[in-house]
C-alpha cells in the first residue's frame, strides 16, 4: 500500500516507537510523579524524558513550560478557553481545522469577539489583512494554523508573531500539520502558544499532544483534579505543567512519543523537511501535466509542507479516492478533512478535495506511482 | 359518548378449535403456542409470511425487526401490507404489528424499527423460545446464527430467490448450524438478490409455511418430527428435495470451537459517513476482488448501470451506489447508515 494520509495520522510511525510502549506497560507500568516505588519512578522518568525531548524539538528554553495534552485539538481548547475572557478578542483566519474554529465558535457564544481574516483563493493569507484587523480594535490573540491541512500553505509564523506582539496580541500557532516535518524554534519565532499533536509529523502514537506555553503567560486549567503534587490544597498548583495536566497521564503512549522524538532527533527534522520538499515538488510538477487535474493550493514546495489537494475533472472526490485504494492501493483522504472553511476559500466545498500528503517515510518511486495512477483515471472519467 | 357495540369475538377455544383438533397439536400444543414468545428478525417477504401465520395461529408474543418502510415493490409478496402503508411509508415493524392487532387482537406484538446487528442482537432475543430467520442477507443470517448458538436457542433458517427456496432448523448443540453447512459466507457482491435476480410470491408462501411448521414443532417440543436437513424447492423445475446428509462439523467455528465471529463483529460489513457529503461507505468485513463486470450485468435488471474498469454505478429509488473493486461502495444520496447498509445487501449482496 501507498500511504498518503499522513496529514490524517503519520504511518508507519518511527521504529522504536512500538517497542517503548510495549516497555511502558511490561517495565514502567507505574503511575508517573505519584508513588515513590520503582515502577512509578521509571515511568515519571519516562514523561520527563519525552518532555525534554521535545522541548529540545521545539526550542523552549524550559520543558516545563509544555504541558502533555490528548492530542492538538486539546491543546487548543485548553490554550483559548484558559486565556480568553468575554469581550477579549481573537483574530483567526478563514482556512482553520475545525479544532480551533469549533472552540472558537463555542466562546463567541460566551461573548469572545472572534473575527476572521480572509484568505486568498489559492488558501495563502495576505499579513497586510491581518495587520489591518489588529489596527482595527485590539485584540488580545492571533490564533492560527502553521500550515493549512487542506493546501499545506505554511503560514509565516515568526512574521505574524511580530505583527501580533506590535499591536500588543499573542499568537497561538496550531502545529498540528509542522510539527516534526518544519524545523520550529518557540523562542526565535517568539511563538508565545503552540499547539502540536504526537500521532502526525512527530511520529508517536495517538493520544498523545503538548500545548507549549511561553513564560509569563498564565493559563486558566480547563481540567481539574489530582497532580500528584501540593495535594493539601484545594486549588490547582501554579506549578507548570502541573497547573494544566490534572488526571494521569498518558504515560504509554509518551514512552512512544519519546522514542519518535529520538528518531527524529537523530535524522534531524531539517533533513525530513528537505526529503518532503523533494517529494512535494516533484508530485506538484507532476500533478501540473495531467489534463484536467487541479490544484487547489500555492503549489509552491517551498511555501507548502507534503498536503496537496487536488481535483480531477469528471470525477467526484469520494470515488477518486475509492478508486485509488481499491484498484491501485493508494490511500488517500478525500472530503472536507474537518475544514469546511477552507473548502468554502478555495471553492471546493461541499464536495472538497482529494489530498494526498506524504510522509517521512514515503518514496519518489510511490510518487511515481500515484501520477501513474491519477494520469491513468484522467483518462477515465466516470 | 356510548361505546360503540365491539363485534364479539370468538372465545379461544373457538378461534384455534381446527388448529387444536390436528392431533399433533391437541390442546396442550396450544397451550404452549399461546404461551410462547417468537423473534422474527426481518419482516420482508419471509418476515411477513410467517408473521401472518404466527398471528393466526395464536403465538403469544411476536418480537418483530426491521429497519425498512413499506414500498409499493414490496406489495407483490410481502403478504401483511397493503397500499395504503406503502403510500404512508410505514415502517414495516409497525405495519406488521398494525396488521397483528386487525388479525388477530390476543397476539401481542412488538415491533422494533432496526436493523439486528452485533450489538442488540442478543437483547433482541431474550425471552423468544424460537427465532425465524426473514432476513435478505447472510451476513445477518449468520449473525442469528452466532447469537442462537450462544444462548442455546433454535431458530429456522430461510431464503427465497427466483422460484427457489430453502428451509432448515437449527437446534444448536443438536443439528448442524448453519457455519457447519457453510463454514465461511460468501464474499460480498457475488450472490445474485432478489433485487437483481427477482423472486415471486408463491416462493415465499412456501418457504414460510415450512418456517412455521419447524418453529410450531419446536414450540409445542415436537423434535421428531423436525425435518433435520436442508429442504430445498424450485416451483419453476419442480425439484423439492430435502437434504439431510449434512453433519456437525468437527470444527464447526461456531457450534463447536464457539468463536461467534459475527457477534464479535469481526466479519462483518463497516459504514463510514463520509463528511458533508449525504454519503456513506460500506466496506465488506473481508479482503476481496470483484469481477466488476459480472456484478454491472447482474444490476442492470435493477435500474441504471454505468460500468468502467474501476467500478459499477447504479442509480436506484432516489440513491446512487458506486462499487469499488475491493467490494466497498459508496451509496449518495443517505447520511443513514442502516440505509446505506440495507441497500449494500439489497443490491451488491452480503
Amino acid at each position: 500500500m501507498i500511504y498518503l494520509d499522513n496529514a490524517a495520522t503519520s504511518y508507519p510511525k518511527a521504529p522504536g516507537v512500538a517497542a517503548a510502549m510495549v516497555n511502558a506497560l511490561t517495565q514502567a507500568g507505574g503511575n508517573p510523579g505519584r508513588s515513590g516505588h520503582a515502577m512509578a519512578v521509571a515511568a515519571q522518568g519516562v514523561v520527563d524524558a519525552t518532555r525534554r525531548r521535545l522541548a529540545a524539538l521545539l526550542g523552549a528554553p524550559d520543558p516545563a513550560r509544555i504541558a502533555f495534552t490528548c492530542n492538538a485539538t486539546d491543546a487548543i481548547n485548553q490554550a483559548l478557553f484558559g486565556l480568553l475572557r468575554p469581550s477579549e478578542r481573537v483574530i483567526t483566519s478563514r482556512m482553520e481545522h475545525n479544532a480551533l474554529a469549533r472552540p472558537l465558535a463555542e466562546l463567541a457564544g460566551r461573548g469572545v469577539a472572534v473575527d476572521s481574516v480572509a484568505a486568498a483563493p489559492d488558501g495563502s493569507i495576505d499579513l497586510d489583512d491581518l495587520a489591518r484587523a489588529l489596527r482595527v480594535s485590539p485584540a488580545r490573540l492571533v490564533a492560527m494554523a502553521h500550515a493549512s491541512n487542506v493546501t499545506g500553505c505554511i503560514l509565516p509564523a515568526r512574521e505574524v508573531a511580530q505583527l501580533a506582539h506590535r499591536h500588543g496580541a499573542l499568537l497561538l500557532l496550531d502545529a498540528a500539520q509542522t510539527a516534526g516535518v518544519l524545523p520550529l524554534d518557540v523562542a526565535e519565532m517568539e511563538i508565545d502558544l503552540l499547539a502540536l499533536t504526537g500521532h502526525k509529523g512527530l511520529l508517536g502514537p495517538p493520544g498523545t499532544g503538548a500545548l507549549y506555553v511561553a513564560s509569563g503567560i498564565k493559563l486558566t486549567p480547563s481540567r481539574f483534579g489530582g497532580t500528584g503534587i501540593q495535594s493539601e490544597d484545594e486549588q490547582m498548583p501554579e506549578e507548570l505543567p502541573e497547573r494544566l495536566e490534572a488526571g494521569t497521564l498518558n504515560s504509554v503512549g509518551l514512552a512512544g512519543l519519546g522514542a519518535a522524538l529520538r528518531f527524529l532527533s537523530e535524522r534531524g527534522v531539517a533533513a525530513v523537511r528537505a526529503h518532503e520538499m523533494a517529494l512535494t515538488g516533484r508530485l506538484l510538477a507532476g500533478l501540473k501535466d495531467i489534463p484536467g487535474l487541479c490544484i487547489h493550493g500555492i503549489a509552491d514546495p517551498v511555501r507548502q509542507v507534503a498536503t496537496v489537494s487536488i481535483s480531477l475533472r469528471g470525477w467526484e472526490p469520494i470515488d477518486l479516492a475509492a478508486v485509488l485504494d481499491s484498484s491501485f492501493g493508494i490511500a488517500v483522504r478525500a472530503g472536507l478533512h474537518c475544514a469546511p472553511a477552507a473548502h468554502r476559500t478555495l471553492g471546493t466545498f461541499p464536495s472538497g478535495t482529494v489530498r494526498l500528503s506524504a510522509g517521512c517515510f514515503t518514496t519518489e518511486d510511490e510518487i511515481e506511482q500515484t501520477l501513474r495512477a491519477l494520469d491513468q483515471l484522467a483518462q477515465t472519467p466516470t | 359518548m356510548d361505546k360503540l357495540p365491539q363485534p364479539p369475538l370468538a372465545n379461544v377455544a373457538e378461534r384455534y378449535s381446527r388448529q387444536v383438533r390436528f392431533p399433533a397439536i391437541g390442546a396442550a400444543g396450544q397451550a404452549r403456542i399461546s404461551a410462547s414468545r417468537v423473534a422474527v428478525i426481518g419482516c420482508g417477504a419471509l418476515g411477513s409470511a410467517a408473521v401472518d401465520l404466527l398471528a393466526r395461529a395464536g403465538v403469544g408474543e411476536i418480537v418483530i425487526v426491521d429497519r425498512d418502510f413499506v414500498e409499493i415493490s414490496n406489495l407483490q409478496r410481502q403478504v401483511l401490507f397493503d397500499e395504503a402503508d406503502a403510500a404512508a411509508q410505514i415502517p414495516k415493524a409497525v405495519a406488521a404489528a398494525n396488521a397483528v392487532g386487525r388479525i388477530n387482537s390476543q397476539v401481542k406484538a412488538q415491533p422494533l424499527i432496526a436493523d439486528a446487528t452485533s450489538s442488540n442482537i442478543e437483547e433482541i432475543l431474550t425471552g423468544a423460545q424460537v427465532v425465524i430467520d426473514g432476513t435478505d442477507n447472510f451476513e445477518t443470517r449468520y449473525l442469528i446464527n452466532d447469537a442462537c448458538v450462544k444462548l442455546g436457542l433454535p431458530w429456522v433458517y430461510g431464503g427465497v430467490i427466483g422460484a427457489s427456496g430453502m428451509a432448515m432448523a437449527i437446534l444448536p448443540g443438536e443439528t448442524p448450524c448453519l457455519r457447519c453447512i457453510y463454514p465461511e459466507g460468501q464474499a460480498a457482491g457475488v450472490l445474485a438478490t432478489c433485487e437483481t435476480a427477482g423472486v415471486i410470491g408463491a416462493i415465499v408462501s412456501l418457504v414460510a409455511a415450512v418456517q412455521w411448521a419447524e418453529a410450531v414443532k419446536i414450540l409445542i417440543g415436537d423434535h421428531q418430527h423436525l425435518g433435520r436437513g436442508l429442504a430445498t424447492f424450485d416451483l419453476w423445475t419442480n425439484d423439492y428435495l430435502l437434504a439431510t446428509g449434512f453433519p456437525r462439523l468437527a470444527d464447526c467455528p461456531c457450534c463447536a470451537q464457539h468463536r461467534f465471529d459475527y457477534l464479535e463483529a469481526r466479519h462483518t460489513s463497516q459504514t463510514t459517513t463520509l463528511c458533508g457529503r449525504n454519503a456513506v461507505q460500506v466496506s465488506p468485513g473481508h479482503p476481496l476482488r470483484l469481477d466488476l463486470a459480472e456484478l454491472g450485468r447482474r444490476l442492470a435488471s435493477a435500474g441504471a448501470v454505468s460500468i468502467s474498469p474501476y467500478l459499477v454505478r447504479l442509480g436506484v429509488d432516489g440513491h446512487e451506489i458506486t462499487v469499488f473493486a475491493d467490494g466497498r461502495a459508496i451509496v449518495k444520496g443517505t447520511a443513514d447508515l442502516g440505509t446505506a447498509r440495507s441497500l449494500y445487501a439489497r443490491y451488491v449482496g452480503v
